[in-house]
């Protein structure tokens, strides 16, 4: 399902009453079943759009449109799309199943269809066998599974990923993009994915958004033509090298001057 | 290393039972040794000798009867609309602004003070004493209610509502299990103040309808020491199955709230 996101632009409010601009009339059209990267230092807003294009947040103005462009529809919560969080977000009173199946209980399929369908989404992240545990009783990577497997039971056509796997470890971290390569291969959803891993945005992605520091503007769009299926051995190639090169040039000017920023601010206080 | 380990479990295990024991027994020594009069202080074995009394003519059971009946029936009524009132605050910011002033103010009474307003308006039978400690033991409800309802992570109602759930549905499958936690504390400090308002209440009113407070009231006045003790003896063990059996009923009602 296409995205069109058209110049949505994010002013936050401190409490102080001064006003900050997280996102700066970002413009791009999402193609239906592409993978899309954003990836840009801390600050930047990315996870803010995907907020935005899931309808969880509301922009400060500016527009999305979802679906075909004879007949758009705005983007709202619960819609056409879903978020795999950072934080898993996962219910800590459900067992494993019941979170899974949250989605399908909340519009009232049976128990039985909905256990049945969680079960197997459960078994193809892995985590056979833990239907009955509580997220409390899981790893950090077996939590982010459960979020995944929670997320794509309802088969939304867009899979919005705020930093899913940012707080893994490295092993766990490489054996999740596996996995989510794979998913994606299966499934072709349109997916929009935030990341502040230069390797993680290029072995995951067609396009990697590549964002400005604050105000978070497009910096370049960089498409990447690795051939798919994908896997974790590509990170080796020249290929794969030059991208990297590119964006890791793109992403130091970017971090070097907010940092220059924040000790400019740094100084003004003082 | 493992001997001493081993060595520390069983004396963690074995020394509170221990100390308990000690301390009857060095009771018992004292009072025989010292001589002491019964009417100040008995001896354990005077006291159990009352206490299985108590139990053989049925006083005391008849009396922690009608105390336990009290009890739960204040809590019952605090717990019932404590929550109720919690969560409409914790869900609603107007009813939260217009209870804010009343709590307030009414919080830091001390609700014993409330006793001879409650005699005038409701005499001193059953209903007075239910509603001493349901007033009581509603502030501590409605407010751990409230408190839990607010600090439910907003993170999960978003994902909540990402997933599908309409507003009603994430407040009844998000924002309550979350505040359980907390409503549960709320529910065991209630339970504490309505023991404690219940036995005060009835030592204060209708000494000719029982109760463990007047009880022990009327043992006091004709100097029945020991069965002050057995009153009292009878009381902690009630407060602390109570206690123990809300803890395990919390356990569970909520398995996730323990191993977070």
């Amino acid at each position: 399902m296409d995205i069109s996101v058209e110049n949505v632009t994010q002013i936050w409010k401190s409490r102080n009453g001064s006003k900050v601009t997280a996102l700066d009339q970002f413009s791009h059209q999402f193609k239906s079943g592409q993978f899309s990267c954003i990836l840009g230092p801390s600050g930047c807003g990315k996870s803010t759009l995907a907020q935005i294009v899931g309808g969880i947040e509301k922009a400060t103005t500016g527009t999305v449109s979802i679906g075909a462009a004879d007949n758009p529809a705005v983007t709202s919560i619960g819609g056409p799309s879903v978020m795999v969080w950072q934080s898993q977000n996962l219910f800590p009173w459900r067992t494993v199943i019941d979170n899974v199946a949250y989605g399908l209980e909340m519009a009232g399929v049976s128990r039985a269809e909905r256990y049945e369908r969680a079960r197997v989404l459960i078994a193809s992240v892995g985590l056979k066998g833990f239907e009955s545990h509580f997220p409390s009783q899981l790893s950090g990577g077996m939590r982010q599974r459960v979020a995944l497997a929670r997320a794509l039971i309802l088969d939304r056509p867009i899979l919005l990923m705020d930093e899913p796997f940012g707080a893994l470890d490295a092993q766990t971290k490489i054996v999740m993009q596996e996995e989510l390569l794979r998913i994606f291969d299966e499934t072709h959803k349109t997916v929009i994915f935030v990341t502040h891993s230069i390797d993680e945005a290029i072995l995951l992605g067609d396009e990697v958004i590549v964002m400005t520091a604050r105000p978070g503007r497009i910096k370049e769009v960089l498409p990447v033509n690795l051939p798919r299926p994908r896997s974790v051995e590509m990170i080796g190639t020249p290929e794969f090298g030059a991208l990297f090169d590119h964006a890791f040039h793109l992403i130091r000017d970017e971090v070097t001057k907010a940092m220059a920023e924040q000790n400019a601010a740094a100084g003004a206080k003082l | 290393m493992n001997e001493e380990r081993s060595w520390s479990g069983l004396a963690e295990k074995v020394l509170p039972a221990l100390s308990i024991v000690a301390f009857i027994g060095a009771w018992q020594i004292f009072v025989d040794y010292n001589k002491i009069a019964p009417i100040y202080l008995p001896s354990p074995l005077a006291i159990s000798e009352a206490l299985l009394a108590m139990i053989g003519d049925g006083t005391l059971f008849t009396n922690l009867g009608a105390t336990l009946l009290r009890i739960f029936a204040g809590f019952a009524l605090a717990a019932v609309t404590g929550i109720f009132f919690g969560l409409l605050m914790g869900m609603s910011r107007i009813v939260a602004r217009v209870a804010d002033p009343w709590i307030a103010a009414l919080y830091p009474l001390p609700k014993i003070s409330l006793i001879p307003l409650l005699i005038i308006w409701l005499g001193t039978g059953e209903s007075y004493k239910i509603v001493i400690s349901a007033i009581t033991a509603f502030f501590p409800i409605v407010m751990s209610t409230y408190a839990g309802v607010r600090q439910v992570d907003r993170g999960l109602v978003k994902a909540a509502l990402d997933l599908g759930a309409n507003a009603s549905q994430a407040q009844l499958t998000v924002v309550l299990p979350g505040a359980i936690p907390t409503i549960f504390a709320g529910l065991q400090l209630g339970m504490g103040v309505t023991i404690i308002l219940v036995v005060a209440a009835e030592m204060i009113g209708g000494s000719a309808r029982g109760g463990m407070g007047s009880l022990l009231i009327q043992a006091g006045q004709v100097m029945e020491t020991e069965k002050v003790f057995a009153a009292l003896v009878a009381l902690t063990l009630m407060g602390a199955a109570i206690m123990k059996g809300q803890q395990w009923l919390d356990h569970r009602l909520a398995p996730w709230a323990d191993h977070r």
